[in-house]
């Protein structure tokens, strides 16, 4: 018998039909992947399993978990097969966590829920247990949340749904916002739980390398329905539905020469544009960026030279953020130099704002950086305004959204922020900083909060720009995929020094240092570009 | 909510419409002592609809007349104090270091005074008349507004679109204007409406303790003199009822109107998510 059976499941909210005849099985030892891009329904499936939807959804269609059907369990039955028999590892742990109470209360809580005669003394020895499980030591129990670092806290996530002993475990996006290192532990981790217990698991995530690397099957979800599913080595070699298609090549191998300068993308393909490199434009010398006690950049070099692209790549905490962020003129260095055309970048005044002219920002989130009550227009002209370039701002801030691929621009102009799909926010954004026509594209984490389908567009717009107008970028990023497919030179930071640079073939394919080493293993696409097909 | 809000909308104009257009629907000669011909304390009539005062002026004329004098102050107050508040709040966000720290202990002190009491004394030291009365409330009761207004920005001022701006090259007065001011704006126009109503309520209670501008009517000065001239006593419950269910019903429409404006504005419910 399945551990969970989902036959022709719908969900409707009262605006639309998200889910529409699903159909999953999960046996017990397995882990499924459900892959998707965002709005594709997974999520609602996910939760519609414990029925924790929203009382204004409607779900029809059979579901059941270890032979409990679920949809007609009265509420005591669901409460106790809640957690004692299927659990959930919440989307973004940094807040399904309480941030008020030490993280061994919040694990032992589903326990003492579930078994009231369990005393505060077993209770502390279950937790401890779970804990050794997960591999974190047993007095982080007494850990607030914020003291732990994002792979820890999941790991906390990972405890609570053990807690009980579920036969069945649901992950949603388990994952997201770690970075890879952390990403791969995390996921050894699960893979390890459901191997050991011989529990079933449901993995949803965006990511079909991070799928590939833990589940035996996958099933590829689209508009609400499953559009593709097989063994993973069958549906990843040879995706058979546009959609899977898509997600497989979003996720570029990185080595593969057939994924070098080639972003996904339906339009023609992006010209490499090498021809365009030139002389040196920025310079970084030994830069030093503190906080406090925290050093968050230590000594860092960097060049790069007029229309080319380098990829700044490192862990999350490595101070790549900060090093943009200096070269932007953001935060003030408390040591070292950066200089621009040879010149070095004034701290203030009239200097700084012409700096700031010629080196323009794309920031991580296009949603938070844009202000949602200016229209596009206003957002796009923010610039020519600010320098108060001379012409007509209208005219200027259509021909921006023209190089930016927003086409006919007319149509975005009068739009607002939230009208937009994640994409094209994040081409607003990189028009606006085109419409100073800079000379050089500070990049942080252009695609990572952008779905599978987008990041290609985004990244073959990069590759465009550089041909078409010399356009030279920094592109900050923890996705060495990216390095790879846009990047001609890498440089690899840790704790703020650099580790190791040079052209992206040499430095990805034959890395010199160890560091840049185990980067490159934990990315789950080495594992599966390296699987014969 | 929003129906609640366009009620009170409605009395608001309706009252702040008599407030006005009283001097040429109504005679004042009806509110000179010296001239009215009412019995005393005289019960409600035909023809004094809500009775008479102690001198036999009408309870309704008066109740009418100080609509001016409560609304003139509660508007005045209310955007004296949210002015300084936002004032206060903004400069001290945006400047932080030595001056944030400043103002903002500055707003403490303000903020820990009785602010009645200090407004009591402040009415006794300055000149009698309804501009005191104004700066008595506006000075006492603008440390909240600061506190909020400087939350907010802070809060704006963290957006990563701020910092977008500032990278495009934009100054303090680019970033304030474009980007702060809007996302403040609508916290001060929620939070002038809601003062509005305090600063009734606080005009009428230092008017009904003798602190207002003797020569004009308000609602707070009636229910004074209802009380020091034994109308209670006389069981004259047509003299305090007018006054004090307009102070309460204005204030009510006030904050009614304030809270669905609060929802209308508040960027937080505009703001996809």
């Amino acid at each position: 018998m399945s551990l969970l059976r989902v036959r022709d499941l719908h969900v409707r909210y009262p605006s639309e039909h998200a889910v529409r005849g699903v159909d999953l099985d999960v046996e017990a030892g397995e882990t499924l992947g459900l892959a998707g891009e965002s709005g594709c329904g997974k999520s609602t499936v996910a939760l519609s399993l414990l029925r924790l939807l929203p009382r204004t959804a409607a779900v029809s269609g059979e579901i059941s978990v270890d032979g409990e059907d679920v949809t007609t369990l009265n509420w005591g039955r669901l409460r106790a097969l809640r957690w004692a028999r299927a659990s959930v590892v919440f989307q973004g742990a940094m807040h399904a966590l309480n941030p008020v109470r030490r993280v061994g209360e919040q694990i032992a809580e589903p326990i003492r829920l579930h078994d009231p005669t369990v005393t505060a003394a077993q209770a502390r020895a279950r937790v401890a247990d779970l804990l050794a499980q997960v591999e974190l030591p047993a007095e982080r129990a007494r850990a607030y949340p914020h003291e732990l670092s994002g792979g820890q806290k999941q790991r906390v996530m990972i405890a609570m749904a053990l807690a009980c002993g579920p036969r069945l475990i649901v992950a949603d996006e388990p994952t997201t916002a770690l970075d890879v290192v952390v990403q791969a532990q995390v996921l050894d981790l699960l893979s390890g739980v459901v191997a050991e217990r011989g529990i079933g698991m449901l993995l949803i995530s965006h990511d079909l390398a991070v799928l590939a690397r833990v589940c035996g099957r996958l099933a590829v979800m689209d508009a609400g329905r499953v559009v593709e599913s097989g063994p993973t080595g069958r549906v990843v070699a040879e995706p058979a539905h546009p959609r899977t298609r898509a997600l497989v090549a979003a996720f570029p191998a990185v080595g593969e020469p057939r994924h070098r300068r080639a972003p996904a993308t339906t339009g023609e393909p992006a010209p490499a544009g090498v021809d365009r490199v030139g002389g040196e434009l920025l310079r970084v010398e030994g830069l030093r960026v503190r906080f406090g006690d925290t050093v968050a950049v230590d000594g860092a070099d960097l060049d790069v030279r007029a229309g080319e692209i380098v990829a700044l790549v490192g862990q999350s905490g490595s101070g790549k953020t900060t090093l943009a962020r200096a070269v932007l003129g953001l935060v003030r260095p408390d040591g070292g130099r950066v200089l621009l055309d040879g010149r070095a970048v004034p701290a203030r005044g009239r200097g700084l704002r012409e700096h700031r002219r010629q080196v323009q920002w794309v920031p991580q989130d296009p949603t938070s950086a844009l202000n949602p009550r200016h229209r596009v227009a206003d957002a796009v002209a923010e610039g020519l305004r600010v320098h108060r370039v001379p012409g007509d701002h209208a005219a200027l801030a259509a021909a921006a959204l023209a190089e930016a691929e927003l086409r006919p621009p007319e149509r975005y102009l009068p739009a607002l922020p939230h009208e937009l799909s994640g994409g094209q926010r994040q081409r607003v954004v990189i028009a606006a900083a085109l419409a100073l026509a800079p000379r050089l594209l500070v990049a942080d984490e252009p695609v990572a909060s952008l779905d599978a389908s987008v990041r290609g567009e985004i990244l073959a717009l990069l590759l465009r720009l550089r041909a078409r107008l010399g356009l030279a970028a920094l592109v900050i990023t923890h996705d060495l995929g990216v390095a790879w497919t846009v990047a001609d030179r890498v440089v690899v930071l840790r704790a703020g020094r650099v580790v190791e640079s040079g052209p992206v073939e040499r430095v990805l394919t034959d890395p010199a240092q160890a560091y840049t080493r185990s980067l490159l293993a934990a990315i789950p696409r080495a594992r599966w570009a390296s699987r014969p097909t | 909510m929003r129906r609640g809000g366009v009620v009170g909308g409605l009395v608001l104009v309706v009252v702040a419409l008599l407030a006005v257009v009283a001097p040429w629907v109504t005679d004042p000669a009806g509110l000179d002592v010296t001239r009215v011909d009412g019995p005393r304390l005289g019960a409600p009539s035909g023809e004094y609809w809500l009775g008479t005062d102690e001198n036999g002026r009408s309870v309704l004329l008066l109740t009418w007349w100080g609509a001016r004098v409560s609304l003139l102050v509660g508007v005045a107050a209310a955007v004296l104090s949210v002015g300084i508040g936002t004032l206060v709040g903004l400069v001290a966000a945006m400047a932080g270091g030595w001056v944030s720290a400043v103002l903002m202990r500055l707003t403490d002190f303000f903020l820990v005074l009785p602010s009645l009491v200090l407004a009591i004394a402040l009415s006794t030291v300055l000149e009698r008349g309804v501009g005191t009365i104004v700066l008595a409330i506006g000075l006492t009761s603008w440390p909240g507004a600061a506190r909020l207004v400087r939350a907010q920005t802070l809060a704006v001022a963290a957006r990563p679109y701020v910092e977008r701006a500032h990278a495009l090259g934009g100054g303090t007065v680019h970033v304030v204007v474009r980007h702060v001011l809007p996302g403040v704006v609508p916290l001060v126009v929620v939070n002038t409406t809601l003062a509005v109503g305090t600063a009734i309520v606080a005009e009428s209670t230092l008017a009904f303790l003798g602190l207002g501008d003797p020569t004009a009517v308000s609602w707070g000065a009636m229910l004074r003199t209802a009380s020091s001239t034994g109308a209670v006593t006389a069981g004259a419950w047509w003299y305090l009822v007018p006054p004090g269910l307009a102070i309460a019903g204005v204030v009510l429409a006030v904050t009614v109107c304030g809270r669905a404006l609060e929802t209308v504005l508040d960027p937080r419910l505009r703001e996809p998510r």
